[in-house]
């Protein structure tokens, strides 16, 4: 067991994290090297939207981190994740028109002078920079002034919906200055290449995936650590380990900041590829859907939020084609059959199945 | 292996319609939001939609093929709407779509439509300053409702005017005009109500008073109008979305203004929103459109009937069929099915770049609420009227403007 | 149309009719001649036909005139002759001439008035309410005449104030005729005229001393600076009352919002802060009140007739018909899906916000995607003013309403055995149940009472907004909001927060507007939560873990 310890060591975990690999790559194969004409070929479109469930699926993780280890069910994950997305939006907006001058949506609210702190954002290092400082530090008050007071369980969940809710009505304000409703839309170039081809597709897709295996090898790696035994124990007694002589307020401030900025990221990663940003990605039910993609898939399991985002958001996408007018009965009902006969997630199920199989084979 | 497989099931998932493309048929994207807050006003343009194709189908089709619609549901969200655009265009190969309402949702899909060379009709009034090569605007832009409407009014002898509105784009454009507008006009500063926003210059980049989306608590708003009109030959101009005109109006009448102290002329409250008002309190209010149910023509009648014989008949799911009405959007939304028909039977082709290019040159259509003509701009001539609300949810005539043209960049235009 | 001829013909048929009737009064036979004139006439000649109306003071151009307005006028066509007709009931047409009832009006076309000759009529509907007996009549109309400052009024005004008794009344005839003097009469005149407005500090007397003021600064005639100085001081009174009234209504704005709150709060209350059950789609069981109402609204139309009078009753019936039949879905909620959950308060949020998505969609294909429209009861129209703060009657019963709500559900817990079991029950399951409480049955009462109660916020909320498939989702966040506020499992709490935050609210949406006034109060809500974790009234407990 001690050999667990470090995150790959254990075969399985390295033929899940390989094999993941191995789907990311073999989707981008299928969509460069095999043509138009076959059967196997991927189309760039169905690859954009694969694009963005990759995003989501690296947000359902940075969720898990909170409600899967440590025990926080953050109802405002999604406020992350749109700031993330803003701060690389207000990069890609400025790429949009020449140096100096003034963005679109701007012109609408009568702005003739691009406002000071605009500028640095030219610098798409600078504007990456800013995707994981903004929420990280929105995440860091927040949660400073949250745990020192010992707000937990439902009352974090509450408040962090109304932090999202008051943030949706401050973005959606014109006057806020980041367009509104209208929000950010028409992206053009990113890093010189322009994003409206095939190709930025790709990098993009691949940049998500790249970003999703990331984090969930950090993810494995902190769970190996004394730090990540700690956070489960949070998650399972946070009095004891209180109680033992840990700053449970400091673990949780760190976890709670860790996985504001993966929410940032996979939030910056998005925008380019949905191509609009507005504020009703940060609206409260936006961040129930996340909490729904975790649970779906499997809440405090490393591969079920990956699932359960990818899962969710491709049956959404399915069926608001082809059923437009019960989709939402469809995903509704889901939910509550996950929540009442899948209490584990898909890979909970799958797990115990496995594990009921196992058994029946050990006598045998 | 699970996770792969588990991947494998969800591709089948995404990809696995494809539904093959009869040789016939012409497939034509409709794209709007049947769920969420939208849903409210985007379902009957997809009722009017449907019928439409029905009309056109029995009659022949376009260029002998059948019109095939692809429904999709943007419900009310906006990455989704672009996602489904791109659908339609690229998976589906749809010839054209007829959809969204929202500004941020044409928004959304523009550069989806540029970048595949898509073809859009949009039905709903909106804020101009816009013109894109793959958008065709059935829809009122600023000059075709706003300043017609404030004509109105001030010849009616109107002195103040209270500006209010959801806040966003269209709103805040219309207000900045018709703020630059009364200005021209001889109105003073002090009498344009609502508030006024200016840059460090001075210069003033926005007026009227704003609240959010679905704002459901109008009382001091309405304390506000009813201070700013105590002395009479007042009236409000309001550009309100969509469902929190029912608060609003449920205030004002509940506070005992009537649309004889105190008329409001509202651009976005059509027939299809009134069955949610309580129409007898409100009598007298003013509507300004491109069409009116209420209009005595026969082609609007042939449209009013055919709808209605739609209706009844109709198996479509989530169709109601009781209580409808037809509205300024829906007619929008059918003139732009008939005028992109004409286009792409003079063009004798489905091309995008053809059939542009004949709408520019200039297509009329005589439609329920009066001949329109496509303009260079990609905007539409067409009438305008101004009614008044009666009893029965519906409006009055009282005021028509002939041909008028759909100017989008009208800011900055009027000047004192 | 010959207009001579038509005259004659009026005339013809007045004489027959006084011949026929005897007891038509002569003054209204010769209003209804005017009147039936009026409507007939070329659009031209109808200003000058409506001055002769002046010298006729009758109840029935009251009537026609307001008839006019609303579309119950109509013109008959009797092979080329046109009459005039008021539409008394849903088949009953009237001659305006003659007064008979007329057999084939159905037949009739709608007439209607021009905006501006509907103006002048409502000038002479002034005119004639001048002398109504309705004392709030008298000063509606005497404030419209002297608003128009028009010279002609001015004797007419001065003439009646004497013969008013009210002081209210004498006060608004006063007020008029100054605010009429303003324009019509000498500056030393105006002078007292404005000293007087800024005593009684008119409101709608405000523009017209402004302006005045703006004129006397810019003239030097004699007495000029004198004028503007009063004119200021005017100015400066009406303004302090105002920003009395000002504040005053938003006080009372606030209590009513806070109402609203306390209603769409009160249920989740129960739910969320007795029970544990975190309710996502309590949103939606104020939806299925709303449409409740409607319901029972569209029953007694079909019933009783809109607009009869056992129609305005229909809310009567509506109120409890809500609450009984959320309270019935919540109970299938409870039993079919949070009776699993009882252990797991966090996973009932994921399974009924399913719920909350399934009942929307079930909305909208039954109902259409469409708000639909809830009328207010005649009973339940109109504002009252109170030392001119005024509130409009449903906002008045919804306060009232709110209060009974709080009362009723405090003796239903304290008072009742059935409360003796809740609060049991929700303290403790395990030891409730082993004391022979069936803590099953008291769950699922008190989650259907909770619910039930937000069904009739929905029916409440049908009266001042919208009643559509997602009308709940307006709420949901600040009824959270609210509880959380209160002090989870607190009551009072929450009926303490919810109307300390609509207070605020109001109070602070004149200062920042509506959209930043409603931030800062979240903020707000933040930052106090942050202070007090628990809430106002945090729940004691000896338990670490909660």
């Amino acid at each position: 067991m001690i050999a667990a310890l470090k995150p790959f060591e254990a075969k399985s975990e390295r033929i899940t994290f390989l094999s993941m690999l191995a789907v990311l790559v073999v989707m981008l194969l299928l969509n460069t090297m095999v043509g138009e004409g076959s059967a196997l070929h991927l189309p760039a479109y169905t690859l954009g939207n694969w694009g963005k469930y990759l995003c989501y699926a690296v947000l359902a993780m940075s969720l898990n981190m909170l409600w899967g280890y440590t025990g926080l069910l953050c109802l405002g994950q999604c406020l992350f994740f749109a700031l993330g997305g803003y701060a690389f939006g207000m990069h890609l907006m400025l790429m949009t028109v020449d140096y100096g001058k003034v963005p679109e949506f701007m012109q609408f609210m009568g702005y003739h002078e691009l406002p000071g702190y605009w500028y640095p954002f030219y610098n798409p290092f600078v504007a990456i920079l800013a995707v994981m400082l903004v929420p990280g530090l929105v995440a860091f008050i927040f949660g400073f002034l949250a745990f020192r007071s010992r707000i937990k369980g439902v009352y974090f969940s509450i408040l962090t919906q109304a932090l999202t809710y008051a943030a949706a009505i401050l973005f959606f304000r014109n006057e806020t200055g980041f367009g509104g409703n209208n929000g950010f839309t028409n992206f053009k170039y990113l890093f010189g290449g322009d994003l409206r081809t095939i190709d930025a597709t790709r990098w993009l897709f691949a940049a998500s995936g790249i970003l999703l295996l990331l984090v969930y090898w950090i993810i494995a790696w902190l769970l190996t650590t004394k730090f990540g035994k700690v956070q489960l124990a949070i998650r399972d007694s946070e009095n004891r380990i209180r109680f033992s002589g840990y700053s449970t307020t400091h673990f949780k401030l760190f976890v709670f900041v860790l996985s504001a900025i993966v929410a940032g990221l996979a939030g910056a990663l998005y925008v380019p590829q949905a191509g609009i940003l507005n504020p009703s990605l940060m609206e409260p039910k936006i961040g129930l859907d996340i909490v729904v993609w975790v649970a779906v898939g499997g809440r405090g399991t490393k591969l079920g939020p990956i699932i359960g985002a990818v899962l969710v958001s491709a049956l959404k996408s399915y069926t608001t084609s082809a059923y437009p007018d019960y989709w939402l009965i469809i995903l509704g009902g889901l939910f509550v059959f996950v929540v009442l006969f899948m209490p584990d997630g898909i890979v909970g199920l799958t797990k115990k199945t496995w594990a009921k199989y196992r058994k029946k084979e050990v006598p045998a | 292996m699970r996770f792969k497989s588990s991947i494998l099931a969800a591709t089948a998932f995404a990809t696995g319609i494809s539904a093959s493309m009869a040789e016939d048929t012409v497939k034509v994207g409709v794209l709007h939001s049947l769920s969420g807050t939208m849903a409210i006003s985007e379902t009957s343009l997809r009722d009017v939609l449907l019928y439409t194709f029905d009309e056109i189908n029995a009659a022949g089709g376009v260029l002998g093929k059948k019109i095939e619609p692809i429904v999709v549901d943007g419900a009310s969200d906006w990455p989704l709407f672009a996602e489904k655009a791109e659908e339609l265009l690229v998976k589906e190969k749809t010839a054209v779509t007829f959809g969204c309402w929202t500004s941020v949702s044409r928004k959304s899909v523009l550069p989806v439509y540029e970048k595949h060379n898509g073809l859009l009709f949009y039905p709903v009034q909106y804020e101009g300053e816009e013109q894109s090569k793959n958008i065709f605007y059935t829809a009122e832009a600023v000059g075709q409702q706003a300043i017609p409407a404030v004509d109105y009014l001030l010849e009616e002898g109107m002195k103040k005017f209270y500006l209010i509105g959801t806040d966003y784009v269209y709103p805040q454009t219309t207000n900045l005009v018709l703020f630059e507008y009364l200005l021209s006009k001889g109105i003073p500063v002090e009498n344009i109500g609502g508030g006024l926003r200016k840059d460090a210059a001075g210069k003033v980049i926005s007026a009227g008073n704003y609240t959010p989306f679905g704002h459901s608590d109008f009382q001091q708003i309405v304390a506000d109008i009813k201070k700013f009109s105590a002395s009479g030959d007042a009236c409000v101009v309001n550009t309100i979305n969509g469902d929190a005109n029912v608060p609003f109006f449920k205030e004002f009448a509940a506070s005992g203004l009537t649309s004889e102290d105190c008329p409001v002329v509202s651009f976005s409250i059509s027939e299809d929103e009134f069955r949610a008002l309580p129409a007898k309190d409100l009598v007298g209010h003013l509507g300004c459109w491109t069409y009116f149910m209420s209009i005595d023509s026969p082609a609007n009648k042939k449209f009013k009937d055919g709808f209605q014989a739609w209706l009844k008949k109709t198996t479509v799911a989530g169709v109601v069929k009781e209580n409808r009405v037809t509205c300024s959007p829906m007619v929008l939304s059918y003139n732009g099915v008939y005028l992109w028909k004409a286009a792409v039977e003079k063009a004798g082709s489905f091309d995008v770049e053809k059939v542009t290019a004949a709408l520019q040159g200039g297509i009329s259509f005589e439609g329920p609420g009066g001949t329109v003509t496509s303009q260079k701009n990609h905007h539409v001539t067409k009438s305008v009227f101004i009614g008044e609300t009666l009893e029965t949810g519906q409006f009055d005539i009282i005021e028509s403007f002939k041909d008028v043209y759909g100017e989008p960049f009208l800011k900055g235009t009027f000047k004192k | 149309m010959n207009l001579t001829d038509l005259c004659k013909r009026s005339l013809f048929w007045v004489l027959f009719i006084l011949g026929l009737s005897g007891p038509l009064h002569a003054e209204e036979t010769e209003a209804r001649r005017i009147l039936s004139k009026l409507i007939l006439a070329h659009s031209e000649e109808q200003q000058a036909v409506t001055e002769e109306l002046y010298d006729h003071g009758d109840q029935i151009i009251k009537e026609v005139i307001e008839g006019w307005r609303i579309g119950k006028v109509s013109v008959f066509d009797q092979d080329g002759n046109p009459i005039a007709l008021l539409k008394r009931g849903e088949d009953s047409y009237e001659e305006i001439s003659s007064g008979n009832s007329f057999l084939r009006g159905s037949e009739s076309k709608i007439n209607r008035a021009s905006r501006k000759l509907r103006k002048k009529l409502r000038n002479v509907v002034d005119f004639l309410d001048l002398s109504s007996n309705d004392p709030r009549e008298r000063i509606d109309a005497a404030m419209k005449l002297g608003l128009t400052q028009k010279p002609d009024y001015v004797e007419v005004l001065q003439e009646r104030i004497n013969r008013q008794k009210d002081s209210e009344v004498k006060e608004a005839f006063e007020v008029a005729l100054n605010i009429s003097l303003l324009k019509n009469s000498d500056s030393s005149q105006k002078l007292q005229a404005v000293k007087d407005l800024g005593e009684s500090a008119s409101f709608p007397a405000r523009d017209f001393i402004e302006a005045l003021r703006v004129e006397a600064s810019e003239s030097d005639d004699d007495g000029a600076s004198d004028l503007e100085e009063a004119c200021a001081v005017a100015l400066e009174k009406i303004d302090s009352e105002q920003k009395r009234v000002e504040f005053y209504g938003s006080l009372l704005r606030g209590l009513s919002t806070g109402s609203v709150l306390l209603l769409v709060s009160y249920g989740l209350a129960i739910t969320f802060g007795l029970m544990g059950v975190i309710n996502m789609a309590h949103g939606e069981f104020i939806a299925i009140g709303g449409y409740t109402a409607y319901v029972v609204q569209g029953i007694f139309a079909s019933t009783y007739g809109i607009g009869s009078s056992g129609y305005e009753w229909y809310f009567v019936l509506a109120l409890p018909a809500s609450f009984f039949v959320t309270a019935f879905f919540g109970i299938l909620l409870e039993r079919g899906v949070i009776q699993f959950l009882y252990n797991r308060p966090l996973e009932s949020l994921l399974a009924t916000w399913g719920i909350s998505m399934i009942i929307q969609q079930v909305i909208r294909l039954k109902f259409g995607a469409a708000n639909v429209a809830v009328s207010s009861p005649q009973w339940l129209f109109g504002s009252y003013e109170f030392y001119r703060v005024s509130m409009s009657y449903n906002r008045l019963f919804l306060i009232a309403f709110a209060l009974f709500v709080i009362i009723a559900t405090w003796l239903l817990l304290n008072k009742t055995s059935w409360g003796l079991h809740i609060r049991a029950t929700m303290q403790n399951r395990r030891m409730a149940s082993s004391l022979g409480i069936k803590s099953s049955r008291v769950n699922m009462m008190t989650f259907a009472y909770g619910s039930g109660l937000a069904g009739l916020a929905g029916a409440f909320l049908s009266q001042i907004g919208n009643v559509g498939p997602s009308m709940g989702q307006t709420y949901i966040v600040d009824s959270f909001m609210v509880v959380v506020v209160g002090g989870v499992g607190n009551l009072l709490g929450a009926a303490l927060s919810s109307l300390g935050i609509g207070v605020i609210d109001q109070g602070l949406q004149p200062l920042l507007g509506p959209v930043m006034g409603k931030i800062t109060v979240l903020f707000a809500i933040i930052l106090f939560l942050q202070l007090r974790p628990g809430g106002l009234f945090p729940a004691r407990t000896r338990s670490l873990d909660d």
